[in-house]
């Protein structure tokens, strides 16, 4: 299971398949540069893989102000 | 993915530029960019000093940062709005910040110059946003005139320019297509005002801030709607999604042939600016706006039975 947090709406999605990264955007409505997709430290790419277990952070960067 | 430049695995997609780096090389290529918008538009001169506007968020406090890494004498100032339910987190960021990175800090209190915005709100009948920014403009530009910064800089990013320029040009407003830009040269008793992150888009930005540890959690301010430029912003991702470069080639192309015909007729329109009788900055209207708001705000609240 694979849990996506996103910000800055502060909901939280579970997946039971485990995607690329590029399913992930496409199944939020994201474009490549529409959000930052974080796991721990670092920033994933489109053709990365998600992993069982994976925790992943999506910050949305359409700043509001 | 790999890194464009070094093979490495890559963090960042950039299919605008047709390209992806490793968080090294997206170093490299922030600064470079950064670097190339103040050449090409002279926005900085060796020696000057720098007052960068501190608002807490992401882009203000990325610019603060490469610009001290390139060396400017740069100073922040952050102008607390005196909003119970967000300037105290926005200033308690922007403070810490300063402070890990052994940053100078100024910082102005609206409270204690008679114009929180809570009043503001309260008391003066205009969109809290067009007020609000009005008065932090007049606050930068007053510091920067007293304090002998030379340049103003602000965090306003590709996006936000190409979205304004858009807004602008739906209304061919001539007067801000007269003087959108870069750099808003030193004039009628205003500091060079400029924006050196302006080839750089919201996600860059976002990359930049999450790779230097700038967390851009922080309360959003109560009074902010829907931001009016969002709409836009949405457009332009659709556009350069199909033909990417779209947006820096619309952008560069109105500084190149755009605004010089604008520059041109608002010069023969001309207002003519003094100084303001109360505080000193230039305005066309004897007594500036701010003041005049200062003012306003100043006798409702003597008149306000609830504030006695
Ligand atoms: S959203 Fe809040 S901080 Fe921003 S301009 Fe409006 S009132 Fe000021
Ligand atoms: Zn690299
Ligand atoms: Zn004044």
């Amino acid at each position: 299971m694979i849990t996506v947090f996103v910000e800055p709406d502060n909901e939280t999605h579970t997946f039971e398949r485990h995607n690329t990264v590029l399913m992930l955007q496409k199944r939020l409505g994201l474009r490549v540069n529409d959000a930052l997709i974080i796991r721990g430290g670092t920033l994933l790419t489109p053709d990365d893989r998600l992993i069982d277990g994976d925790e992943i952070r999506v910050r949305k960067v359409i700043s509001r102000g | 993915m790999k890194c464009r430049k070094c093979k490495a695995p890559a963090e960042i997609p950039l299919p605008s530029h047709n390209t992806a780096f490793c968080r090294d090389c997206f170093a490299a290529y922030f600064t470079g960019q950064v670097e190339k918008a103040i050449r090409r538009h002279g926005l900085i001169n060796p020696g000057e000093r720098v007052l960068v506007a501190l608002s807490g968020g992401k882009d203000s406090l990325s610019l603060m940062l490469e610009l001290s890494r390139l060396g400017y004498d740069v100073t922040g100032l952050h102008v607390d709005l005196g909003i119970p339910a967000s300037s105290p987190a926005a200033r308690a960021k922007v403070a810490g910040f300063c402070e890990l990175h052994g940053l100078k800090l100024r910082v102005v209190e609206l409270i204690k110059e008679g114009l929180p915005i809570p009043d503001v709100k309260r008391y003066i009948n205009r969109p809290i946003c067009s007020a609000c920014g009005k008065i932090k403009r007049h606050w930068f530009n007053r510091v920067a005139l007293e304090d002998g910064f030379q340049v103003l800089a602000t965090g306003h990013n590709l996006d936000d320019e190409v979205a304004r320029l858009f807004a602008n040009t739906l209304r061919w407003d001539a007067g801000y297509l007269s003087d959108q830009g870069p750099c808003l040269n030193a004039e009628n008793g205003f500091a060079r005002k400029i924006k050196p992150l302006y080839r750089l888009s919201e996600f860059e930005t976002a990359c930049y801030a999450f790779l230097n540890g700038i967390e851009i959690h922080s309360a959003p301010c109560p009074y902010s709607g829907k931001a009016s430029f969002t709409g836009h912003k949405r457009l332009w991702a659709d556009l350069e999604h199909q033909s990417p470069g779209s947006k820096i080639s619309f952008y560069d192309g109105f500084l190149k042939r755009g605004r010089p015909a604008f520059a041109q007729v608002e010069l023969e329109a001309g207002v003519t600016l003094a100084p303001c009788e109360s505080c000193g900055s230039p305005t066309s209207t004897g007594i500036c706006g701010v003041c005049r708001l200062g003012i306003a705000v100043r006798e409702r609240r003597a008149a306000d039975p609830e504030r006695q």
